[in-house]
This record gives structure tokens, sequence and C-alpha cells, in this order.
């Protein structure tokens, strides 16, 4: 058994924490997160000779994204998808319709934070912003770190998470005055 | 998103110049549409940090078991592929006996490499070894002989270790190593059925238990609602008996 195995453990299980952060938001029905996680290093380590190293964060970001994709389209189904009928129906309202002052849906949002409202909240955002806000706000990391495990530019993952949070956070203000 | 947005995500982000920032804060005290979004937007990400979690105990003795076993096979994979340095260079029938003593040696140590191979997700089922009982026996290799008493009736089963979660041939296996005074076991659980090997042989009397062996290692396995498998480097006639005072289901 050759040594570069525990260099490849050396340099990416310190990592691990945030990438079961990532692979619970990632994994898609019937995935279990510790089995996307094994998977994720697995094939980490079969391309680890061509790692130059880089980000090894942002690196098994992209391979867990890319391993929860393939094993979804596998099972014919996306873990992020969510039916256009029922994305139109949580659509955040503009603020006319609304008619929620802003510091409504800030004060409702953080006086109710249930983890179980926020992670099917979080399930109804568009794909690109859910992944930035998992990697950014769940997973702890940086925007370049983020746009390196995307392959975007930074800007796009700041404009991304920012919309996304804002959504989400519109999300949630509307399901805590439905349920209050 | 309009270029107002962009802005603000950067001035959020913490990107803009001094200058710049001080003129958004004094911006964001006249304009309700920016100060919405900045408190919608911190309020999101808060929302977003109750998502985290601790990782789960066992998660990283699972993963660094996981590449273990690649990296294992893998050097077994490049080993079988790599013909003899010497048996290159010298031709005649010098050169075929030694292609043939390396050939029985590849066999020697294939039963080893074959287990290893086995552990690769979607790994093949060479031979007759099924991955799943060949990720059990991997693990058990690692089982020193049995030292001190042979038959130790009185001795109570002690947990070495944490228990390793892997998945094998589709199938999820909880393993866990007993000491039962000078032998350690290997006790793997799962819920689906452990695959019978080839020349494995039912155990009478046990319903759908079944024994086999593999080099040193002898296999035990009962089937109820979950399927438990014993490994342990002892003879096939005394694992029955080690078996029954392991803490099974």
């Amino acid at each position: 058994m050759g040594a570069d195995h525990r260099v490849f453990l050396e340099a990416t299980l310190p990592h691990l924490e945030v990438v079961f952060q990532v692979a619970r938001l990632a994994a898609g029905d019937g995935q279990e997160p510790e089995d996307l996680v094994q998977e994720t290093y697995l094939r980490a380590y079969a391309s680890f000779g061509s790692f130059r190293g880089g980000n090894a964060r942002a690196w098994l970001a992209a391979i867990c994204l890319n391993v929860a994709r393939s094993q979804a389209r596998r099972r014919r189904r996306r873990p992020w998808e969510v039916p256009g009928s029922a994305l139109l129906d949580v659509m955040p309202r503009s603020q006319a319709d609304s008619g929620e002052s802003a510091a409504d849906v800030a004060d409702v949002v953080i006086a109710g934070l249930d983890a179980a409202e926020v992670s099917r909240c979080l399930a109804l955002l568009p794909e690109p912003q859910r992944v930035c806000i998992v990697l950014m706000d769940v997973a702890g990391y940086t925007a370049r770190e983020a746009a390196e495990a995307l392959g975007c530019p930074r800007g796009t993952v700041l404009t991304r998470v920012h919309r996304g949070r804002r959504r989400l956070a519109q999300l949630l203000a509307e399901a805590g005055v439905s349920h209050g | 998103m309009d270029s107002h947005e962009r802005v603000l995500a950067a001035f959020l982000a913490g990107d803009l110049d001094p200058a710049d920032a001080q003129r958004w804060d004094e911006h964001l005290l006249q304009c309700e549409r920016c100060w919405r979004a900045v408190r919608e937007d911190r309020a999101g990400r808060q929302a977003a940090q109750v998502l985290r979690q601790p990782t789960p105990p066992g998660l990283a003795d699972r993963v660094a078991f996981a590449v273990e076993m690649a990296a294992a096979a893998r050097t077994g994979a490049e080993r079988q592929a790599r013909p003899p340095a010497r048996a290159l260079r010298r031709g005649g029938h010098g050169g075929q006996l030694r292609w043939w003593l390396a050939g029985a040696g590849a066999v020697a140590s294939g039963l080893v490499i074959t287990l290893m191979v086995l552990l690769l997700p979607g790994g093949r089922q060479a031979g007759s070894v099924p991955a799943a009982v060949a990720a059990v026996a991997r693990y058990a290799q690692a089982i020193p002989p049995r030292t001190g008493e042979q038959h130790p009736q009185r001795a109570a089963p002690v947990e070495v270790g944490h228990p390793v979660t892997v998945t094998a041939g589709g199938q999820r296996i909880v393993l866990r190593t007993w000491r039962l005074g000078g032998a350690e076991a290997v006790v793997a659980v799962s819920d689906h059925p452990f695959p019978m090997p080839a020349g494995a042989q039912g155990v009478s009397g046990r319903g759908m238990a079944w024994s086999a062996r593999l080099g040193r290692l002898g296999l035990y396995c009962l089937n109820g609602q979950t399927s438990e498998l014993v490994a342990a480097p002892v003879p096939a006639a005394e694992l029955a008996a080690l078996a029954a005072r392991l803490p099974l289901a």
C-alpha cells in the first residue's frame, strides 16, 4: 500500500466537516449524506494525482456536488428539483403585493428560526442560489472558494447568495406569518 | 440583477473601497429599498446558519477506511499488471520458469488482492467472494492472532475501538470489534443478508446460517431481522461457540 493515501487523507480529512455540511444539503432523496461524503473522498482520492495543491476545500466541494448530481441523474431525480408549479406558488411576492414592511420580514425570520422550516424553504430556492448559500452560509466557504468550487466568477457567487438569502428570508417570513 | 443590486452585494461582502463603502452607509440611511435588502440578506444568512450540524462520530474513520481500501486495491491492481522485471530481461527456459514462479506467487497473493479490489464502490465481484463479505474479511485481517486462554468461558466480551460504517456491494455495514479473553472477532451487521461466498456451508439447525473460510479467517453468518457476520482468525469448529458468546441480536 503506497503512502499517497496517507498524504491524501492528511490534506483532505481536516475538511471533512465542511464536506459533510455540503453533502447533507446536496444529498437527494434516498441518498445518505454519509454515503455521499464517502463517495466524494473516494472520487477525490482517485483523482488526487491531478490535484495540483490548490484549495482542497473548494476541490472537495466541487466533487461532492458533482457526485450528488450524477447519482441523482442515475436515479432520474435531481437532488434540488422542485416542481415548477410549487416554485411559482412560493415565489416571494413583490414589495407592493406583500404589504409587509422590511422590518417585519427580518424580525419574523430571526424570531422564529426553525431548522426544519429553514430546510424546507431552502429547498424551494433555485439551485444556483441554494448551492451558494449552502457553501457560504452553512459550510462556511468564502465567496472565492465557492466560486472555485462552482467554476464561476466570484461576483456571480455574491449576487446569487445575496438573492438567495433575501428569498429565503422572505419565504421564512411568509411561513412564519401563515403558521403564526 | 441590476447594477444597484450588484453593488449592494459587493458592499455586503466588504468588497467596496472605504470611500464607496462610506457612501453606501449614508445611502442606506435614506433608501428604504436598499435597507430592506440588507436586513433580508442578514436574516437569510442567519437562518441558513441554523442548518449547520456536527459531523457524525465515526465518519472520519469510515472515510479513512474506505480510502485505505481503495489504496490497497490500487496497489494490488498495479502489482498484478506489472510483469516481473527479471523475467522481462531474460528469455529462454529460465525466463519461462521465472514467469511460472511469478504466476504462482501472484496466485498466492491473489486471494488478498482480490479481496481488496472487491472493496471499491461498485467493484467487480471477481472470483466468488461477494463484495460485502470481502469488506468484512478485509477489515478483520487486522485482527491479531489469538493469545492466552483458548476457551475463555468466563470472559465477557469487551468492545475494541469504535464502530465503523462502510458501504460495500450496495450494503451498509456496521463493523464492531470485540475482545473475548485472548481472542478478537469482528461482528458486521447489515440490514441486507450477507451473500454466501462459494464454498460456504449451511449450518445445520440454524436456518439461514452459513459458515465459510477465507484464508486464516473463519466466517459465520446468522440471518434474522438483520444479517450478522462474525469474522475471526479461529478454526471453523470454534466459530459457532465464539459467535454464541458475542453480543449478537
